[in-house]
């Protein structure tokens, strides 16, 4: 059998990995617009300059080599011909398969502000072609404005730190790391950041960036009034599903690549993993989707259940957080808070009938990683005497007496 | 694959296997001249105390289908295919420590100190008698066995 994966990040490597440990005979072909494989979650140690190419790949050297995958780097998947089963790419091939994985991720959005997608000093922070870009911008650039305080544009941030420019961060919000943090968590990362010399605004929006005679954006203007100068600009401004060769091919698309269950689009033999199913925008998710993909494309069924993808860790400076779920309840959704401070950690709980529904841990988040799955499962936490942030997997022990496997006793 | 298997009832707490491991990874060190007061010294394996359950022993059981591998941005987590155990890379490491929210068991966590690599079982490979926890326990409830994948 021959399966193309288009895409070598999470997904599609995962995949890879997954067919030939299964199948080892299986032909296996990536192609990818990347010519270097890279973590995206590692950009800002390469943009730092504390991390090489090779140091921020997440296989090794040999990885194709040693499973015997051939790799097609450095090239695009610009169409698809879903009745013939063949790709074709931008430098003219044409490769058949029996089986596809799509696996192409997302691409930044630059948002409709005058100047912003005209500026030609304007970078996304997605893959390492970004961060290439930015550490040439660095050699001379001495103002860096951050537009957006997400995950993304706090990495690139921190890096550009590093580099010893002078960093404005423009966000919306009233904190910085909205979808992972409450105001109160995000203070002390914002000290941090400001400590090494970046500035917040905060609760501010753009509304244009002015260019100079060469196109340079070197104003950035907010609906405050305030301008900003700038000599480089990251847009951090979220991401979409990548996968403009579709068109017309009649792969059922909203603003993701729909799949079922078994990651299977509505055309056989053709799936999707990763950030392009919408399905998910974090790392461990898009992993286990290419390695579900690749069972099923294998011929065997096996679903995607593990569906929670709002989670994430933070470590900046040395401070580390655990976010899962609904941090931010609405007044309205009438949810129990339970907070608890001491010399090591802040624990925010978000509670409802007994029913986790969302957690902040800062500081010391050593063996939190059960509480992801109370709220998986929706673990009814009521009949137990005990207070919920003194609970610990041990509270949920049970023992598999064949492989010594732990699950949980509920 | 080789998993260590503990027998729960026979447990009394001493947290003999506690300091084994922490010997176990601290340079130069046997189980009388371990430093438990520095920093640095964090067992990789846990006893938890409860007046209703107990001890409940919580070790890590390199997983069949391990969440800390397949949440591991850097690769420095990986599945050994022929011992079936996780390793771990520290120098490929990149302390995002998706691995400690992903461990449904709650049995990674961050090195104490510098918040800059996982603390994490690693079956004691460089030590000859194997697994320094399993030697320690005075009761010999810890054993390792053959387990089926
Ligand atoms: C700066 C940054 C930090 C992040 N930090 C975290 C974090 O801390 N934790 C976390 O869980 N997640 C994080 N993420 C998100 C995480 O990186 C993504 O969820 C993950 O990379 C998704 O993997 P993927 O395989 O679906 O797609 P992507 O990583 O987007 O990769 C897509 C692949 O497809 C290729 N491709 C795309 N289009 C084509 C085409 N037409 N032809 C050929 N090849 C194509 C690309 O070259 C690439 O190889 C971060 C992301 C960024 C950008």
């Amino acid at each position: 059998m021959k399966i193309i994966i288009i895409g070598a990040s999470a997904a599609g490597i995962s995949a890879a990995r997954t067919i030939k440990e299964v199948e080892p005979n299986t032909q296996v072909t990536v192609i990818s617009r990347d010519d270097c494989v890279h973590s995206r979650c590692m950009l800002h140690h390469f943009l730092g300059h504390e991390r090489d190419e090779a140091g921020i790949s997440f296989v090794d050297g040999h990885f194709f080599a040693d499973n015997h995958i051939t790799w097609l780097k450095n090239t695009a998947v610009v169409g698809l011909n879903t009745a013939a089963k063949a790709v074709t790419t931008d430098d003219g091939q044409e490769l058949f398969f029996d089986k596809l994985l799509i696996a192409t991720g997302a691409s930044y959005f630059v948002p409709p502000i005058p100047g912003l997608r005209e500026a030609t000093n304007v970078y996304g922070f997605r893959d390492l072609k970004d961060a290439r870009l930015l550490d040439a911008e660095c050699e001379t650039a001495k103002n860096a404005v951050v537009i957006g305080a997400g995950l993304v544009g706090m990495d690139a941030a921190s890096a550009l730190l590093k580099r010893g420019l002078k960093v404005t961060v423009i966000e919306m919000m009233d904190h910085t790391l909205g979808l992972q943090l409450d105001e109160k968590s995000a203070r002390p990362y914002q000290q941090h950041f400001a400590a090494h010399g970046a500035d917040f605004l905060l609760s501010e929006k753009v509304v244009a960036v002015d260019l100079d005679e060469t196109g340079r954006g070197v104003t950035i203007q907010l609906a405050s009034g305030k301008s900003i100068p700038a000599d480089v600009i990251v847009i951090a401004a979220g991401v979409r599903p990548s996968f403009d060769f579709l068109d017309k091919t009649g792969i059922a698309t909203e603003k993701a690549i729909l799949v079922g269950d078994d990651l299977q689009t509505n055309v056989a033999d053709i799936y999707a993993a990763g950030d392009v199913t919408g399905l998910s925008g974090i790392w461990p998710n898009a992993m286990k989707q290419g390695r579900i993909a690749a069972i099923n494309m294998l011929g065997e069924r096996l679903l995607y259940n593990d569906r929670f993808a709002i989670k994430n860790t933070v470590n900046f400076y040395g401070l580390t957080t655990l976010s899962l779920g609904n941090i931010n309840p609405q007044p309205e959704e009438n949810f129990d808070v339970i907070v608890r401070e001491d010399h090591s950690s802040y624990r925010k709980i978000i509670m409802k009938d007994g029913h986790i529904s969302g957690v902040i841990i800062q500081g010391d988040i050593g063996g939190t990683g059960f509480l992801q799955h109370l709220i998986k499962q929706q673990i009814d936490l009521s009949g137990l005497d005990k207070d919920v942030c003194d609970l610990e997997y041990s509270d949920f022990y049970a023992v598999d007496p064949e492989n010594g496997e732990y699950h949980y006793a509920v | 694959m080789k998993r260590i298997i503990i027998d729960r009832e026979q447990c009394d707490g001493c947290l003999n296997c506690n300091v084994a491991c922490i010997s176990a990874h601290q340079e130069g060190s046997n189980f009388y001249t371990v430093n438990l007061g520095s920093a640095d010294s964090q067992s990789r394996n846990f006893i938890k105390f409860d007046p209703k359950t107990g001890y409940t022993p919580i070790f890590c059981r390199h997983c069949d289908e391990p969440e800390c591998v397949l949440s591991c941005m850097s690769g420095a987590m990986q599945k050994d295919p022929v011992s079936g155990h996780v390793s771990y890379d520290e120098a490929k490491c990149a302390a995002c420590y998706m691995c400690v929210m992903n461990c449904p068991f709650g049995v990674l966590t961050p090195d104490r100190q510098t918040r800059t690599k996982v603390i994490r079982c690693d079956f004691c490979e460089d030590q000859p008698d194997g697994p320094s926890c399993v030697r320690a326990c005075p009761k010999q409830a810890i054993e390792v066995k053959e387990v089926s994948r």
